[in-house]
């Protein structure tokens, strides 16, 4: 399990970011090569994302889903649970949002396996991490 | 043994042109070192009393070799991709040339020192060169993307990068007359097939 916490901040009211991070066709695409497939509910969504590495890439598909939502106080956690297309190994994490007005925290607990895990711990935190500041990058502009 | 005199046209027909990349960050090893053999180029070597040298090569001619290391081996389309992103967001179809402002000779051995025209760019670059007495001819110099005003290559959010130093290495036999090249760029052939 790889657990990191990111801050973001764009400046925005609570109450709009609070919208956004809950509407999973405005939040997926955030995620660099990140896109819903198809809405299953207001809730929930089929997802996949796509990780360049240069020429190659991984693909990664599953659901996205809003497994909890504290509106008082502000705080969300979308699970991802996704498995690597044409491969054995899979990529869980439950990304969990405390918005305050301006922006908030994002903590993301992660369990990833297979080709992307055997690169090792230190490679895997390294890109997870890459892959968050940009999403938190991106949520500046949501 | 002195490298024979005279002028001498290089290019695909009688010689290769490489250029070898490296990788860097936390995520090098996703990565590959790459051999990319440049497959559009033309080179003159004045080996005569006023010895001099200039090269030039088409960038969008790049074309990917071999990959070593990385998670799983490169195949073709994986090459074409990275031949194309190369093209497109490295080189950018701009002019790659050699101005060689002065060649020195010691026994076998040349220095070529000149200008690097890159990315729009001009920057002092010296080729080291070996020639046999049987007109064999290897050399390589060292280029700094950065020096050119370049950003080396990064994906992977940053954490998997190409080495600023690229080498660039060429090889061939010496003996074609200049005369005998045709006019702009030889082509070699595209692909290792």
């Amino acid at each position: 399990m790889v657990e990191l916490d990111h801050p973001f901040s764009n400046g925005k009211p609570t109450e709009y970011n609070w919208e956004a991070i809950l509407d999973l066709d405005r939040v997926i695409p955030c995620v660099e090569g990140g896109r819903v497939v198809e809405r299953t509910s207001p809730t929930s969504a089929k997802a996949e994302i796509v990780v360049k590495m240069g020429a190659m890439s991984m693909k990664f598909a599953g659901t996205v889903e809003v497994i909890e939502q504290d509106a008082g106080a502000h705080r969300a956690v979308l699970q991802v649970k996704s498995r690597e297309a044409g491969g054995q190994g899979y990529a869980n994490a439950d990304v969990a949002f405390s918005l305050s007005d301006g922006g908030g925290t994002i903590h993301t607990a992660a369990q990833i396996s297979g080709k992307a895990a055997s690169m090792g711990e230190g490679v895997v935190v390294s890109v997870l991490d890459g892959l968050i500041k940009d999403f938190a990058g991106k949520l500046e502009a949501i | 043994m002195a490298p024979p005199t005279g002028t001498h046209a290089l290019g695909p027909e009688n010689a290769t042109l490489t250029v070898r990349t490296g990788k860097t960050g936390a995520a090098a090893k996703a990565g590959h070192n790459l051999r990319i053999e440049v497959t559009s180029w033309s080179a003159t070597l004045d080996l005569g009393d006023d010895p001099s040298a200039s090269l030039t090569a088409d960038a969008r001619s790049l074309r990917v070799r071999e990959g070593h290391g990385g998670m799983q081996s490169l195949d073709d389309d994986d090459k074409a991709n990275i031949d194309k992103t190369v093209d497109e967001e490295v080189l950018k179809g701009t002019a790659i040339a050699f101005h060689c402002s002065s060649v020195q000779v010691h026994g076998d051995r040349l220095t070529l020192a000149g200008e690097l025209e890159l990315g729009g760019r001009r920057g002092p670059l010296t080729f080291e060169l070996s020639v046999g007495g049987d007109g064999s001819l290897t050399g390589t110099a060292v280029v700094k993307q950065s020096g050119w005003g370049m950003k080396p290559y990064s994906t992977l959010f940053g954490t998997l990068k190409v080495v600023d130093e690229v080498e660039v290495a060429i090889e061939g036999t010496l003996g074609s007359s200049a005369s005998t090249l045709q006019p702009g760029l030889a082509k070699g052939s595209d692909r290792d097939g």
